[in-house]
């Protein structure tokens, strides 16, 4: 038996010495651990030990068994190291070369300002409404307390629409492009009852085209009615907005201005977000830069939406996204920003 | 202190800056140089000095004056001056032309300073220039403050102090003015009143230095002392004036009317203009003289020859002007003034102080009275002010007393108190003012905006609506930026001809008064706009492009289609994609131009983000797309869009590059189809079963037919079957395609048997077989080659 034991270990041995693959380790083992494998024979020839010897044998067959077994593991972890080394060994390449190119999409910098500015009033609660940027000069005009013949129309040099080519839509009076958003206040108030907290973001259309003007800009138009509003809130929405915008270091002034449609108006300027106030190229060396008209809503606007101008007030806004994207990413030019020139979308 | 109160300061603009080191000195002799020919040596007087300066010029003698800049200064243009040897002679200082100080053109000789000045002096003090001038932006209903005396105003009653005024004689005569001219007011609804004063016996000529410079520091031209007075006193008072050379005013007769049919006018720019029936002109017996408030014409106007002097001002209604100004494309000082309000009360005033100042700069004697026709007194405006409207509307208490101060110091009146209300005159000259809220302004204005307390906006407002609509944009925004596309505004105008080359004019709306042609049609697609980015992108060398906009298109609509606006407008999202698929040659990308299924992934990538079900794309055949390579994009019957590759005639019309991929889609349609998750789906627990399928079927046979087909066939079991391979070669015959599908089975409640999914798997064959004539590739009945 100790010889047979023997033998066996020693065939194990150089059978495995000989196995270069998985499948033939498998063989090994079953050769000798398999049910007509030689130590299942061994096995079952103890039976015919004398009983005196029987556990000698025993011992002697449990010995090489685990002999064995520790050797088919041997053989299977060297394998598996070979391969692995193998893989190491083949697997290199060039980590300097770069990765597969991939497109990354910028957002244009009037909507990332927009955003900005949306986000800011959406959280005090301000509603986004749309209204059309074809507008008759009712809504542009009229229903903002612009007289027919007031200079005042002369701030927003406008473009008026061919009527010949508008179809037959019944709209009474000239067509323009609408010259700012505030026409969105009225249709608002019109259709709502108060109180009414909405901004308007959207594209307007002045006849202008120089290095600060756009025949194409965008507006948020703010407008918020109710019992009580006063003049007072206005400042605090507005300080607010802009501490949001530019930080919470930015100082907010407010000074007398004109607009039809707000009585009283204001304009709104923040400390210059490049010189915080000292005086630069930007901010024409004032130290604050204008970025909102504002006003407490004009009464006759109010009744013309019917509205009770005596129990019911407002304050409105406006609000030129060009500007806060020329501030927040330093532009200097405003045509820049419709040029739609790769090259300088992708820095935003 | 003026801007903080609505009168913005644009501009400050110090006179004479530049000029600190320059004097006045007296030549006293002027000598040859020894060494030079074209210079000579100059002794001079600077106040209680004497210096040799060398100079070039020759237009000077002793006994001139002349501008002196000073060793150590520094001239306007940047130029240092020091002393120094020139020839041998010993110079400290030099001579200046105007041109080196900057306060004229003329540079070929020295700047000779006017006699009254004495040596020593500044020239700044000397020539009035040590003055500030400051630019203010005058909002459209402050006609009162485009005038000194109207700022004059404003700072009396911002700083509390009082307002003087000089009172302007009154001359008496034994004739009076209105001997001597007729005035008749035809249409008064546009002339409201109309005052004249005559000057007899003035010596027309240039006016004096210091008018000039004052006019001039206004932007106004000297032209001679009449007109420069009425131009003077324009700028000091806010009212336009006009001289008419009396002698030449026809029949003694001033008639204010409107123009008649054919009547014409040649204005003093020389321009000889048609008149319209809405044109109010001041006439003579004979015709027109001037386009009332805006221009004067060549008859009788003042020239060196005039003698007597007949002085107009008048009250125009403003709408009058301001359209006679537009109809002839007129923008005058004096149309500027009308069309923002003037001071109706302060006309006779105003004709006074004029007629005293034209007396003593050009001589003569004023005629006594004035001739004044005011066919309808205009009332003073009254407006109540209650005390508590200033509290309620600015939210800070305002005491009575404030508002009265502040009120009374602007010129308003008291007329009467109530227990709680005062009602207010309003001065002639604020015709901006109507209604309570105007007082409030004017208080919150002459406190200042800076006294307003800051009060946090009140309790949140419930939102509705408003949020979804903006996040589908938001979600729109952000797929694209993730699909690699950059955002691009473009103007929502555009060139008539792109869109007619793009087929895209019908219904396209045009502007009447556009900043060019280019300019001139708003856009129905936003294509034609990303094909120009594209072009432009290319011309830089761009080896790959990907580019969105979301905005609104515009087209006309007719009235049946509902809806309040003059147009329709529909909210737009498109995408091009063009060249490299990355944008850049790269090592390891072996494609070359991206095509019809990169435009394809964006579109869906973007349905899948708003969870848009069961979209279809259908063979597209159109104007503006390649017939064979486009698609529409359909829920139901409803088009969400098209995309595809550009037509070659549409490219070669637009000169785009070959390969231009778009897509539009209409994003109102977009949001309706849009889905949020109301139900989470739970995970399939029992295992699937994968199959593949490849079929042969005709080359024409659209592979989403063969898929429709397979997921009919196989409804029950089959959850999914998605296209893997498409194959064509000679191997399976003349216009024969395979198709490969990988199907998924699989049940909720069971895992499949072998059996059940081989069935069902042979139904899908057998369907695939009869419906389409398709077969199973490598199969016994598949045509071999």
């Amino acid at each position: 038996m100790q010889d047979e034991t023997k033998r066996i270990a020693d065939e194990a041995a150089s059978l495995l010495r000989e196995a270069k693959t998985r499948e033939e380790i498998e063989a090994v083992r079953v050769r000798f651990f398999g049910r007509k494998g030689q130590i299942s024979l061994l096995l079952g020839q103890l039976g015919k030990i004398a009983p005196g010897e029987r556990k000698a044998a025993g011992a002697a067959i449990n010995a090489v068994k685990a002999e064995l077994d520790s050797a088919i593991a041997e053989a299977n972890a060297g394998l598996r190291r070979a391969t692995v080394d193998a893989e190491l060994r083949e697997g290199a390449i060039d980590v300097t070369l770069p990765g597969r190119a991939r497109f990354q999409g910028h957002r244009h910098p009037i909507s990332q300002a927009l955003a900005a500015v949306r986000s800011i009033f959406e959280k005090m609660g301000f509603e986004v409404i749309d209204g059309p940027e074809i507008e008759t000069d009712f809504y542009n005009f009229e229903a903002l307390n612009f007289a027919p013949d007031h200079p005042a129309r002369d701030m927003q040099d406008t473009f008026v629409i061919d009527p010949t080519t508008l179809g037959s839509t019944g709209a009474k009076g000239p067509v323009v492009l609408r010259t700012h958003t505030s026409p969105v206040q009225i249709r608002a108030m019109l259709r709502s009852k108060p109180p009414l907290r909405v901004i308007a973001p959207g594209r307007v259309y002045r006849r202008d085209s120089d290095q600060t003007h756009s025949p194409m800009f965008t507006q948020v138009e703010g407008l918020y009615v109710d019992r009580g509003v006063t003049f007072s809130e206005l400042k605090g929405t507005l300080s607010a907005f802009s501490a949001a915008l530019f930080g919470s270091r930015t100082k907010t002034r407010f000074r007398p201005s004109f607009f039809p449609f707000t009585e009283p108006s204001a304009e709104v300027d923040v400390s210059c977000v490049f010189c915080t106030g000292t005086g630069c190229r930007v901010c024409k060396g004032t130290g604050w830069l204008e970025i909102l008209g504002s006003g407490m809503v004009h009464p006759n606007v109010l009744r013309g939406c019917g509205y009770d101008s005596s129990d019911i007030r407002g304050f409105a806004f406006g609000l030129g996204i060009e500007r806060v994207a020329m501030l927040l990413f330093d532009i200097e030019d405003i045509r820049n920003l419709f040029e739609n020139d790769h090259r300088f979308i992708a820095q935003f | 202190m003026l801007t903080m109160a609505g009168l913005e300061v644009s501009q400050i603009q110090r006179l004479g800056a530049g000029l600190e080191g320059v004097v006045v000195a007296k030549v006293l002799r002027k000598d040859q140089h020894p060494n030079a020919d074209r210079l000579s040596v100059v002794l001079l007087d600077r106040g209680g000095e004497t210096l040799t300066v060398v100079c070039g010029a020759t237009n000077f003698q002793a006994g001139d004056l002349v501008a002196l800049a000073t060793v150590g200064s520094t001239l306007p243009g940047g130029k240092r001056i020091e002393a120094a040897t020139l020839r041998g002679v010993q110079s400290f200082g030099m001579l200046c032309s105007e041109a080196e100080l900057g306060i004229g053109t003329g540079a070929s000789g020295l700047f000779l300073v006017p006699a009254s000045a004495s040596p020593g002096t500044p020239l700044q003090e000397a020539l009035g220039l040590d003055d500030v001038i400051l630019e203010l932006n005058v909002t459209p209903n402050r006609g009162d403050a485009l005038s000194h005396l109207g700022i004059a105003r404003e700072v009396a009653a911002l700083q509390g102090s009082a307002l003087k005024v000089k009172e302007a004689p009154s001359f008496q005569t034994a004739a009076p003015a209105s001997g001597r001219v007729r005035i008749q007011i035809e249409d008064a609804t546009r002339c409201w009143r109309y005052c004249a004063k005559v000057v007899e016996d003035v010596a027309v000529g240039p006016s004096p230095s210091w008018l000039i410079q004052r006019l001039d520091s206004c932007g106004m031209r000297g032209i001679n002392n009449v007109v420069d007075v009425t131009n003077y006193v324009m700028l000091e008072a806010g009212h336009p004036l006009h001289a008419f050379d009396l002698d030449a005013v026809r029949g003694g007769t001033i008639v204010l009317r409107t123009a008649r049919a054919q009547e014409r006018i040649t204005t003093l720019d020389q321009v000889d203009r048609a008149l319209a029936s809405d044109d109010l002109v001041v006439c003579d017996g004979a015709g027109p003289l001037v386009i009332a408030g805006v221009l004067g014409g060549a008859t009788a106007e003042v020239s060196t020859s005039t003698r007597h002097i007949l002085l107009e001002a008048a009250a125009f209604c403003p709408s009058t002007v301001r359209r006679s100004r537009k109809r002839h494309g007129l923008a005058t000082e004096s149309s500027f003034r009308f069309e923002r309000g003037i001071d109706i009360d302060a006309i006779p005033r105003i004709l006074d102080r004029a007629a005293s100042l034209l007396v003593e700069i050009a001589g003569g004697r004023v005629l006594s009275g004035t001739i004044d026709a005011y066919p309808t007194e205009r009332p003073r405006r009254t407006v109540v002010l209650r005390d508590q409207a200033a509290s309620d509307v600015l939210g800070m208490p305002v005491g009575r007393a404030e508002a009265n101060r502040v009120l009374n110091a602007l010129g308003f009146k008291e007329i009467e108190s109530h227990g709680d209300a005062v009602r207010w005159s309003i001065p002639s000259f604020r015709n901006d003012v109507a209604i309570e809220e105007d007082l409030v302004e004017e208080i919150a204005r002459i406190r200042g905006y800076d006294a307003i307390p800051i009060t946090p906006l009140r309790t949140l407002m419930p939102r509705a609506g408003g949020e979804a609509r903006a996040s589908v944009e938001e979600v729109l925004r952000a797929s694209m930026c993730g699909l690699g596309f950059d955002e691009v505004v473009n103007y929502s105008f555009v060139s008539p001809s792109v869109l007619e080359a793009a087929h895209c004019g019908a219904g396209a709306i045009r502007i009447a008064n556009p900043l060019s042609t280019e300019l001139s049609a708003m856009r129905t697609s936003l294509i034609p706009s990303l094909i120009g980015n594209l072009i432009r992108a290319t011309r830089y060398g761009a080896q790959g492009i990907r580019i969105f906009e979301l905005a609104k298109t515009y087209a006309s609509r007719s009235a049946d289609q509902g809806g309040d606006t003059p147009a329709s407008e529909r909210l737009s999202l498109c995408g091009l994609l063009w060249g490299r698929p990355s944008g850049e040659r790269n090592w390891i990308e072996s494609r070359a131009t991206v095509d019809f299924y990169d435009a394809k992934a964006a579109v869906e990538t973007i349905l899948r983000a708003l969870r848009v079900s069961n979209p279809k794309f259908i063979p597209h055949e159109g104007l503006l797309f390649h017939p064979r390579r486009a698609a529409g994009v359909q829920v139901g019957e409803t088009s969400l869009g098209v995309l595809g590759e550009l037509h070659p005639e549409v490219r070669d019309a637009l000169q785009a590059p070959a390969g231009t991929h778009l897509f539009e889609l209409d994003v109102t349609r977009l949001r309706a189809h849009a889905r949020t998750v109301d139900k989470a789906q739970a995970l399939q627990r029992f295992p699937s079963v994968l199959r593949d399928l490849a079929v042969v079927v005709d080359a024409a046979t659209p592979a989403e037919r063969v898929r429709t087909l397979i997921l009919e066939a196989g409804k029950g079991l089959l959850a999914r079957a998605e296209v893997f391979d498409v194959y064509a070669g000679s191997k399976l015959g003349e216009g024969k395609k395979s198709l490969a599908f990988a199907l998924t089975y699989e049940a909720k409640d069971r895992t499949l048997q072998e059996e059940e999914v081989a069935e069902v798997h042979g139904e899908i064959v057998a369907k695939i077989g009869t419906q389409l004539g398709g077969t199973l590739r490598g199969s016994p009945s598949e045509a071999s080659p």
